[in-house]
């Protein structure tokens, strides 16, 4: 309860009334419209927010605008240009470019956002938690961040990779054990934010009254000081997806994502390397592919920055 | 200072143990053990073999035995000896330090002699030309990833225009106009990277500082604004940018894996994922935690720097 509620109650006059409740689907309509309009506020977040549109979509539409399946080879057809039959040409097993680049979009931004969904998860609940409570909680939660964060680059991903390899995964468990690293390695940014953000939030009056209103300290954390950081959380988690596909492009780059066949743009890209020569085109799709997919995410992150932070703005 | 110093060191300590149980765990949650890998290249009495070199590996002691063992191996830098190789593995590591060192060190030393320059006139001639070209080649530079970079860099200076050699390493002390010729790729590779991070710092915290009171009062007392800016804002702004630097070049030194296995670069980031490929654990246990203590130590001396160029900080 907020303190205005708790003063009209005691007042007693001024009887509340809730305005009435539009219809779900003009609900959701004006949340859209809404957000639209903020977004409009910066140029580069609607850029943004137009080109992750289209990202999605097209993850979300690939099994009706691929041409062609992605792993049958053709030898027929080997490094073909571009033509009407294949768009983006064909690759060294004359497989259509535009379909693996298709398929592989939609696996990589899976795992992108499974990864930083979960990172959110297990991150902000430590923060909050270790925050709020301090003391040798407080000591112990940011030494294992801290412990986490002496992982530099790679390493880190290249150790649950190997041990998943040792481990003869295959497959779908790969993708399992890259996510969970990833989730586990985005995980000290955003306990750290939320640390910070409690920490300035709990000294506020709104989190007195609610303890003097005898809310438990979990409670509190979670329900009250949680909301309060939440826009800082959504700007790093947006410029954390473009991190994240840069990490999982770069290694299944260096051969150690899903193995082939299955379509992936850094996998992709490392096996047009010996074509690169005589045709340049193959090594171009992935990443360009790749830098689409980042850029985008960096100019919604910057932009919502912009947006959801004005004394930034005004830089 | 000092005791701050001090209080930091010591909470290096837990860090550093935590990293060491890690890594230590990683080797731990491999299936097998090392027995099995040597008895399968040896043959013989298979079950004499392994009881032997159980012995030998110390695998017949419980888990913290042997944890307490390694670490005190490590702390004096002896990990036993590459399984590929079979030389020491300290000997791996430490002869594939230097590259990484002169590669990260050029590759920041470019990035600060491009970004600097470009974040300052950025800030200061706002909304130019030269702040929109700073700001969207910092934006390209973030999202482009490195491999894509450096491999474009190939196919435009090595295979078409053939100005550069693809890859390759040679010593600065054994030629040093050679080296060079290896070094600029990888180093505009990653150069290119870390200036778009710094440019966007320094244009930011430059506006940031163009835009205090003490600017405003330089002014009014008729200072000629090249003063200003270089021997006031500048300074002032400086020190995160310096702070960024010096995170950026201690994850460098933790290996830059990609970028030195694209441009067969002997670093140590190469050997980690030379001995990944090879499935050589004690290596890859060894380097990570290698590099994982540089990169603690150098976030240290980073904090530590900062707080001696900026005193207003609080020694919290």
């Amino acid at each position: 309860m907020s303190e205005l509620e708790a003063d009209k109650l005691v007042d007693g006059t001024l009887a509340w009334r809730a305005p009435p409740v539009p219809p779900r689907r003009r609900r959701l309509a004006t949340a859209l419209a809404n957000a639209w309009h903020e977004l409009r506020k910066s140029r580069t977040a609607s850029i943004g927010a137009v080109m992750l549109v289209l990202l999605f979509g097209a993850c979300i539409a690939t099994p009706w605008i691929a041409t062609h399946d992605p792993i049958k080879q053709n030898y027929r057809a080997r490094l073909a240009p571009p033509s009407e039959q294949h768009l983006l040409g064909t690759d060294r097993l004359g497989r259509d470019i535009y379909s693996r680049l298709l398929y592989g979009g939609r696996r990589l931004v899976t795992i992108a956002v499974v990864a930083v969904a979960l990172s959110l998860l297990i991150g902000v609940p430590f923060g909050v938690l270790t925050g709020y409570f301090g003391g040798l909680a407080d000591t112990i939660g940011m030494r294992i961040v801290d412990g986490l964060l002496a992982f530099p680059g790679l390493l880190l991903y290249l150790l649950f990779v190997t041990v998943a390899q040792a481990w003869k995964f295959e497959g779908f468990m790969v993708d399992v054990v890259l996510v969970g690293a990833l989730a586990f390695a985005g995980m000290p940014e955003k306990a750290r934010l939320a640390r910070g953000s409690v920490l300035a939030e709990k000294q506020k009056e709104y989190v007195e009254a609610s303890r003097a209103m005898g809310d438990s300290s979990f409670c509190i954390a979670l329900a009250q000081v949680l909301p309060n950081i939440v826009s800082p959380l959504i700007v790093t988690a947006t410029v954390r997806f473009g991190f994240v596909i840069l990490i999982v492009a770069a290694l299944s780059f260096l051969g150690l994502g899903t193995p082939p066949p299955t379509p992936d743009w850094g996998s992709d890209l490392s096996a047009a390397r010996d074509y690169m020569e005589t045709h340049p085109l193959i090594a171009a799709f992935p990443g360009l592919a790749i830098c689409y997919t980042v850029l985008a995410f960096n100019l919604f992150g910057d932009g919502l920055r912009d947006i959801l932070d004005p004394r930034l703005a005004e830089r | 200072m000092l005791a701050y110093t001090l209080r930091r060191i010591a909470q290096l300590v837990p860090v550093l143990l935590l990293l060491s149980v890690a890594v230590f765990g990683f080797v731990e949650a491999l299936p097998g053990s090392i027995v099995d890998t040597l008895v399968g290249t040896e043959g013989g009495d298979i079950e004499e073999a392994r009881k032997i070199l159980e012995k030998e590996y110390g695998l017949d002691q419980p888990v913290y035995v042997r944890y307490a063992k390694w670490l005190y191996r490590a702390v004096q830098f002896d990990f036993g000896k590459s399984l590929v190789t079979r030389r020491p593995i300290s000997f791996e590591l430490l002869s594939r330090i230097p590259a990484t060192v002169y590669l990260a060190v050029v590759g920041i030393s470019l990035s600060m002699l491009i970004a600097i320059p470009l974040g300052t006139f950025a800030a200061v001639r706002r909304n130019s030309g030269v702040d929109y070209t700073a700001q969207v080649s910092s934006l390209a530079g973030i999202s482009i990833p490195e491999f894509w970079f450096a491999i474009l860099c190939v196919l435009l200076f090595s295979l078409y225009l053939g100005w550069l050699p693809s890859s390759g390493y040679v010593s600065p002390f054994e030629d040093f106009w050679g080296s060079l010729q290896f070094l600029i790729l990888p180093a505009a590779a990653i150069g290119f990277r870390q200036a778009a991070f710094t440019t966007r710092l320094t244009r930011s915290s430059m506006l940031d500082e163009l835009s205090k009171e003490y600017v405003d009062t330089a002014r009014s007392m008729g200072l000629p604004e090249r003063r200003v800016i270089f021997r006031y804002t500048l300074r002032n702004a400086m020190i995160p940018t310096i702070t960024i630097s010096g995170l950026q070049l201690a994850n460098l030194l933790g290996g830059t894996v990609v970028l030195e296995s694209i441009f067969a670069w002997p670093g140590i980031g190469r050997a980690i994922f030379e001995a990944i490929l090879q499935r050589d654990y004690p290596l890859i246990q060894a380097g990570v935690l290698v590099l994982g203590c540089i990169v603690v130590v150098m976030n240290l001396l980073v904090d530590l720097t900062y707080r001696l160029l900026n005193p207003r900080v609080k020694f919290a």
